[in-house]
């Protein structure tokens, strides 16, 4: 399997790197549409305890597979949808955080919009990710 | 012949390992036998199982390397 290409990293995305993707599209000069979507770790009160972070697992090499399946559902559904970005975190991320990158681009906004919409769906309902809710006392809870 | 297991999740938590190694499992029922006599508390979760990557539902033989996961329901995003 080629493995060259991860979409997981260590870590919350950083800024760093969702400036040089949307820096990066300036060479798509057909297209017009540019939709960028990013899930933050959330600080929910579970039982009155506070969730400070979340730590991700992920099974990579079906994540990779997945990933994969994704893109190419979405291209050729959306015939409009000229690329597709997706970046998961593993490990610890803190809330305020940033844990999933999609990032869309397209001939024009319509499809853009629907295409990331659906892509963030499928990226709930088929990667092998799981997460681990950790509480400020340091306790857990997975999700 | 020996079978690769991998434990995600909170069946990381239940199996006490993310990976371990079975030897003589013929089949996918085999191995799921072992593995509940093993961590009998194994049945109050909710999971799917792979086969080298790809969820199936099938009673598969198994052959020398492959690959199972243990898999509660995803929670990416």
């Amino acid at each position: 399997m080629n493995m060259e290409k991860t979409y997981l990293i260590k870590g919350p995305v950083s800024q760093e790197i969702i400036s040089k993707l949307i820096a990066r599209m300036g060479v798509k000069t057909d297209c017009g549409g540019l939709m960028l979507f990013l899930g933050q770790v959330r600080a929910d009160e579970i039982d009155g305890k506070k969730v400070k972070a979340i730590e991700y697992s992920a099974y990579e090499e079906m994540v990779f597979a997945e990933v994969e399946k994704i893109k190419k559902t979405i291209l050729s559904e959306f015939e409009d949808a000229k690329s597709i970005e997706i970046i998961h975190s593993s490990g610890i991320v803190n809330a305020g955080e940033i844990s999933l990158l999609v990032f869309i681009s397209a001939g024009h906004r319509q499809q853009a919009m629907l295409a990331c919409s659906k892509t963030v769906e499928m990226i709930k309902e088929n990667l092998p990710v799981w997460k681990k809710e950790i509480f400020e006392d340091d306790s857990h809870h997975w999700k | 012949m020996e079978v690769k297991v991998l434990f995600f999740g909170v069946l990381a938590e239940v199996s006490g390992t993310p990976v371990k190694h079975y030897q003589d499992v013929r089949s996918m029922g085999d191995l799921k036998l072992k593995i509940q006599d093993d961590y009998p508390e194994i049945v109050h979760y909710n999971f799917r199982v792979s086969l080298n990557s790809e969820i199936t539902d099938e009673d598969s033989t198994l052959k020398s390397g492959d690959e199972v996961a243990f898999m509660p329901p995803f929670a990416g995003g």
